[in-house]
């Protein structure tokens, strides 16, 4: 540092920036600002986005769901169904009721016992029955899953087994979805946070353990909010299942209510499931994208793994359902389930809406955003490099005489020139510097005092400091050309 | 070591051209010791900048150790006024709030091979300034120094890149008498001590009379041409 600070070039700069002291701290504050602000706008946007991108992530916008069996709604039976919403029994018939009675125990779902008092609603009136009947084919097994892992861009696999469970803790009792999954869940789930406890192992899931983890519903049910269940027994299907963790919804946008399908639900590896309900098939298989601008062609490629392994003939229909989240969006999300109903049997091929347009829809966004805080950063250093060239151009007319002398003894235009080059870039690099520490600060000060998300990256500060020192060049250019075009014996005769 | 024919020199001045140089001959030996004198505007100054590659003739000849440099490019003539011509001036130009050492280490920053090493720029800063005896000034400003001394240090930078020619514009004209033949002797002894060749210009006659041989130059032409035999005798001393 020492060396480079008595480089005669740097010496030269920083003897002649000394001199017009207070010059140089204004245009070197006009940078700083410019700077400070590009970086802060960056900040915020990327924060913005980011934050986007991590909605999007929660809510497993990268996730496809591939359900076993192939069962959608005729129209007609919609148009009923939204015309006798008023009576539910009527209008939510389902397949299984008629099997009522039948030697089918596990397949007896309580929920569809008329006599069974329900203080949340069904899983077709919360699900649709496009939902609710779709994962009862026994078609998928856990070798498609297998398979599935394997394609090139996949990111988690997760199969699982859902039933309709009461799991019971002494007297007490909570009506809930079972879950019976895989290790990789919580990896998917990127918006589960852990109340308590854990989610079960892979040791737990290559035993068939009897091990649980509760939803927060669930949990606060059977042993009061607040509690802390983990460690202790409950039973389903009469049998003992330790629990091992509560979950509960790590962001906002979403909360634990009763009858989601999330934290109202218990959930155990798929291994159990399928040892005590004696199965081996699996209702569905959920898959993550490792990006999400993947999924239209892993969905794609997993159809047609799919229909190979499953031996299905070219004009034969699937008998597997593959949904991306934009069909789940509107199936299980804000809308009524008639009218989710009626657009889902509507769109064709609604699960094609992928992510790809939603993220084509947030590019766009977001590039307006880069437009606007690109004209704010070219206005304030379009300012800012008219300090330096303005500073610059004293420079040069102050010491005319010494670059007359400088070209006397010996340097060349070339020479005089970078001394002046490097002097409107010490100005703006240090500008830049200022502006980058300044603007990381305010980065923070944004998030704190507004809490707004904001990224400061390590390429935002580099490209500010790069912009600093470009403008320095480019504003700098043309009086180091000046200085440079001097003719020496004029030079020197200047007062 | 100068070797001038018909050199001249026109300068466009709004609408009429100024004819300063209209022709002039002129060698010089190395070593020799030649002095220049003329009333203002008679061309001695063009005359000079032209020696000292700091501007080119509009026409004519200019040898400078039998290398033409008339012609030269512009780095190439920076590379001569750097490596062969040392310049003193009138008003020494010196670089302010700049020390004397700092000063004469100037020309090392624009040398053939780039910028000397800080090391042996100060050593031979110190050495350039030795010859002039100013090492114990080498840390002050200009504002520190005398007119005599400023104008040592001046010479002392024109010395440091060890020229063959040392050219000065009236380097005695803002020193007192006693302080201008000081200077003089520097000039006559580093003549005699490195034989470098000395051409400077004067309005003084008595500085003048420090060169081996003295010419007059009026209206772009030379006009006299005498040796100083007198002075020869005086420089021996």
């Amino acid at each position: 540092m020492r060396k480079l600070l008595r480089h005669p070039v740097v010496a030269t700069a920083i003897k002649a920036l000394g001199r017009n002291r207070l010059q140089t701290g204004l245009t070197v504050l006009g940078i700083a600002v410019g700077v400070a602000t590009v970086l802060a706008m960056m900040a915020v946007g990327a924060g913005a986005q980011r934050s986007i991108e991590q909605q999007v992530r929660a809510a497993g916008l990268n996730q496809i769901t591939i359900r076993a069996g192939n069962w959608r709604p005729k129209v007609e039976e919609s148009d009923e169904a939204i015309a006798h919403q008023g009576d539910a029994r009527e209008s939510l018939r389902h397949p299984l009721e008629r099997r009522r009675g039948d030697v089918m125990p596990i397949a007896f779902h309580p929920e569809d016992d008329p006599m069974e008092k329900h203080d949340h609603p069904t899983a077709r009136q919360r699900l649709g029955d496009l939902e609710a009947g779709l994962g009862s084919a026994a078609t998928m097994t856990f070798d498609d899953a297998e398979a599935i892992r394997r394609l090139p861009g996949v990111q988690y696999v997760a199969g699982g087994i859902h039933e309709n469970v009461r799991v019971h803790l002494d007297q007490k009792r909570w009506f809930t979805r079972m879950h019976g999954t895989d290790v990789m869940m919580p990896s998917i789930k990127r918006a589960w946070m852990f109340t308590s406890g854990r989610f079960f192992t892979a040791r737990e899931q290559d035993r068939a353990s009897q091990v649980v983890v509760l939803g927060q519903v669930v949990a606060d049910r059977l042993f009061g909010a607040g509690a802390n269940p983990v460690g202790q027994d409950v039973s389903l299907w009469n049998q003992s299942f330790e629990v091992v963790g509560v979950i509960t919804s790590a962001t906002w946008v979403v909360r634990p209510a009763p009858g989601d399908d999330q934290f109202d639900a218990v959930y155990m590896p798929y291994t159990t499931t399928q040892r005590l309900l004696n199965l081996s098939k699996l209702n569905d298989i959920t898959v993550t994208a490792e990006s999400s601008g993947d999924i239209s062609r892993l969905s794609r490629e997993i159809t047609r793994l799919l229909r190979v392994r499953h031996g299905i003939g070219d004009h034969e229909s699937d008998d597997f359902t593959l949904i991306t989240q934009a069909a789940r969006a509107l199936t299980t999300g804000g809308l009524p389930p008639s009218v989710a109903r009626a657009v889902a049997s509507n769109v064709a091929e609604l699960e094609k809406v992928t992510l790809e347009q939603l993220a084509l829809t947030m590019e766009r966004a977001s590039r307006t955003m880069t437009w606007l805080l690109a004209a704010i950063a070219a206005v304030s250093l379009l300012v800012g490099g008219i300090g330096i060239m303005n500073i610059t151009l004293l420079s040069v007319t102050e010491r005319t005489r010494e670059i007359g002398l400088r070209m006397a003894v010996g340097a060349r235009r070339r020479d005089v020139m970078r001394q002046f080059l490097f002097e409107a870039v010490v100005i703006s690099t240090a500008g830049g510097l200022i502006g980058v520490i300044v603007g990381v600060i305010a980065s923070i000060g944004i998030a704190r005092a507004l809490r707004w998300a904001t990224v400061v990256s390590p390429l935002s500060v580099m490209l500010a400091f790069g912009v600093a020192a470009a403008v320095g060049v480019f504003f700098g250019w043309y009086p180091a050309r000046r200085a440079s075009r001097l003719d020496p014996i004029v030079a020197l005769r200047r007062e | 070591m100068i070797d001038v024919h018909g050199l001249a020199k026109q300068y466009q001045v709004g609408d009429h051209v100024v004819h300063a140089l209209r022709g002039v001959t002129l060698s010089a030996a190395a070593g020799e010791f030649v002095t220049i004198v003329g009333p203002s505007g008679s061309g001695k100054s063009t005359f000079m900048h032209i020696l000292g590659c700091l501007d080119r003739p509009t026409s004519g000849r200019y040898l400078l150790n039998g290398r033409d440099v008339s012609t030269l490019p512009g780095d190439e003539l920076a590379r001569v006024r750097n490596e062969t011509i040392g310049f003193v001036f009138q008003g020494f130009n010196l670089l302010a709030r700049t020390s004397a050492l700092d000063n004469v280490e100037l020309p090392l920053l624009y040398t053939r091979q780039g910028v000397v090493k800080s090391d042996e720029r100060r050593n031979r800063a110190m050495a350039a300034l030795d010859a002039v005896g100013l090492t114990d000034r080498a840390d002050h400003h200009p504002s520190q120094l005398s007119g005599g001394q400023q104008q040592r240090v001046a010479i002392a930078r024109a010395l440091v890149t060890q020229p063959s020619l040392l050219l000065a514009d009236e380097p005695t004209g803002n020193l007192d008498t006693t302080t201008s033949h000081e200077v003089m002797e520097i000039f006559a002894r580093l003549r005699r001590d490195r034989g470098i060749t000395m051409v400077v210009i004067t309005h003084e006659r008595d500085i003048a009379a420090y060169g081996t041989r003295t010419v007059d130059f009026r209206d772009g032409l030379i006009v006299s041409d005498v040796p100083n035999v007198a002075r020869e005798m005086v420089g021996h001393r």
